[in-house]
């Protein structure tokens, strides 16, 4: 999955919309910056499906901590709000507070980082590949939350949500080098696991 | 180029990560090689389910009113906080020892003038002990001040220990004033010292309960030439 069409305003391959929808979009941005909590609550439901679904790829699975996740993504948002210029889409910029969220987590809670996710915390991701109708997802997502942290980051960015190997390694603070060697990693183990 | 050399690239073959020049002798490398073949197709195969994959999926139901409460704990902190900045409670009670203050001046202008004129005797050593707090301007830090607070404090004593001895010459009713006045203007030294513990940079704060102490030690030594002078 090559992301080189990513258009300038987003990261990942977060959905880009027409200029109307873009405008729209801001508005609704500029009302929950006035303090506005409904119009805030009209973005939540509009981005929280996809935020949640990459919580709860980053968390392994785990859907306590990606709810957990996902409510410590807005609340900051919602201090953040301020900070947000319209620079790039909201989406991206959510994307992009919800991998800083989370490593910061997990730089804060060091039991995170070395904990390996067991299989059956993949249910709501496992449900949801069923619901699309892809029994095949369900390994997927197995697989996916088995991976190491580092290797886990590498693929969901890169190959689920198509960021860019650099704007990986600025997110993580790594070389490039780095998230290729993981992507590579996570690949090998993913087609071992999937495949053998 | 070596097969182990283009079984590193494979994975920025498949991503279209290669340049142009090396895209060339790897294409003609897999096509020739039956296991980097393979390798390809696993790793196209292994992309293709990454995305398929669902972009959304739906949180949980009570996500939402957890970050609406949230959001209302830090409005709360935030009205919390802003009332230490703005010591609106306490600075009622300010206004309040300020009245207290002014309504014992009033009561006590007969002695207030007989302190101004110089005609009693005991005004120079009351003014003495009244100068030994510094009324004028309000330490900028909370450090300095707390040498000023010193001050103020044996002052007040000091005063308080003479008004006791002279408490019997005063009129019940300016008695009860005096107290009522003095536990105003203890109260908001309380509250404001407290808030001073809380934002110890606030310099409204400093300034305000460095007057409320110069409106204790005034409203003392009034009082105490109220009762030197009837």
């Amino acid at each position: 999955m090559k992301t080189s069409a990513v258009v300038s305003d987003t990261i990942g391959n977060y959905p880009s919309t027409s200029a109307e929808d873009k405008a729209a979009a801001l508005e609704r941005v500029r009302h929950a910056q006035t303090g506005d909590v409904d119009a805030f609550e009209v973005l939540y439901r509009e981005h929280s499906p996809r935020i949640y679904a990459l919580c709860l790829r980053l968390e392994g699975g785990d859907t306590s901590d990606a709810t957990e996740l996902l409510q410590d993504v807005f609340t900051k948002a919602w201090r953040r709000l301020d900070t947000f210029r319209g620079d790039c889409a909201f989406g991206s910029w959510l994307h992009r507070l919800t991998v800083n969220t989370m490593l910061e987590n997990a730089r804060s809670d060091q039991r995170r980082t070395a904990r390996v996710l067991p299989m059956e915390d993949t249910s709501r991701l496992a449900g949801a590949a069923r619901s699309s109708g892809v029994e095949s997802r369900m390994d997927m997502e197995g697989a996916i939350a088995s991976l190491p942290k580092g290797a886990r980051l590498a693929f969901v960015l890169h190959d689920v949500e198509g960021y860019q190997h650099q704007e990986i390694a600025e997110q993580l603070s790594v070389s490039v080098g780095t998230v290729k060697a993981q992507l590579h990693r996570a690949r090998r183990l993913l087609r071992e696991r999937l495949e053998s | 180029m070596t097969h182990e050399v283009i079984k590193h690239l494979l994975d920025d073959y498949v991503t279209g990560d290669l340049t142009e020049e090396a895209r060339p002798p790897v294409e003609e490398h897999v096509i020739a090689c039956a296991l980097c073949a393979a390798e390809v197709e696993s790793l196209r195969r292994i992309l293709a389910r990454a995305a398929e994959l669902p972009k959304s999926i739906d949180p949980p139901a009570d996500a939402w009113s957890n970050i609406r409460s949230a959001i209302s704990r830090d409005e709360a902190a935030v009205r919390a906080s802003s009332s230490v900045s703005r010591p609106s409670i306490w600075q009622r009670r300010y206004v309040l020892a300020a009245a207290a203050a002014v309504l014992v001046a009033v009561l006590s202008s007969a002695g207030t003038a007989l302190y101004m004129s110089g005609h009693y005797s005991g005004a120079r050593s009351n003014q003495a002990i009244a100068n030994s707090s510094s009324a004028e301007g309000t330490p900028a830090t909370l450090a300095a001040f707390t040498i000023e607070e010193n001050n103020y404090l044996r002052t007040a004593s000091m005063l308080q220990d003479l008004l006791d001895q002279q408490e019997a010459s005063l009129a019940p009713a300016t008695v009860a004033q005096l107290k009522a006045s003095l536990r105003t203007i203890d109260e908001a030294i309380l509250e404001a010292r407290s808030a001073l513990a809380r934002d110890p940079a606030n310099k409204l704060l400093l300034e305000m309960l460095s007057a409320s102490y110069r409106q204790k030690v005034d409203l003392l030594r009034r009082t105490t030439e109220l009762t030197r002078g009837t």
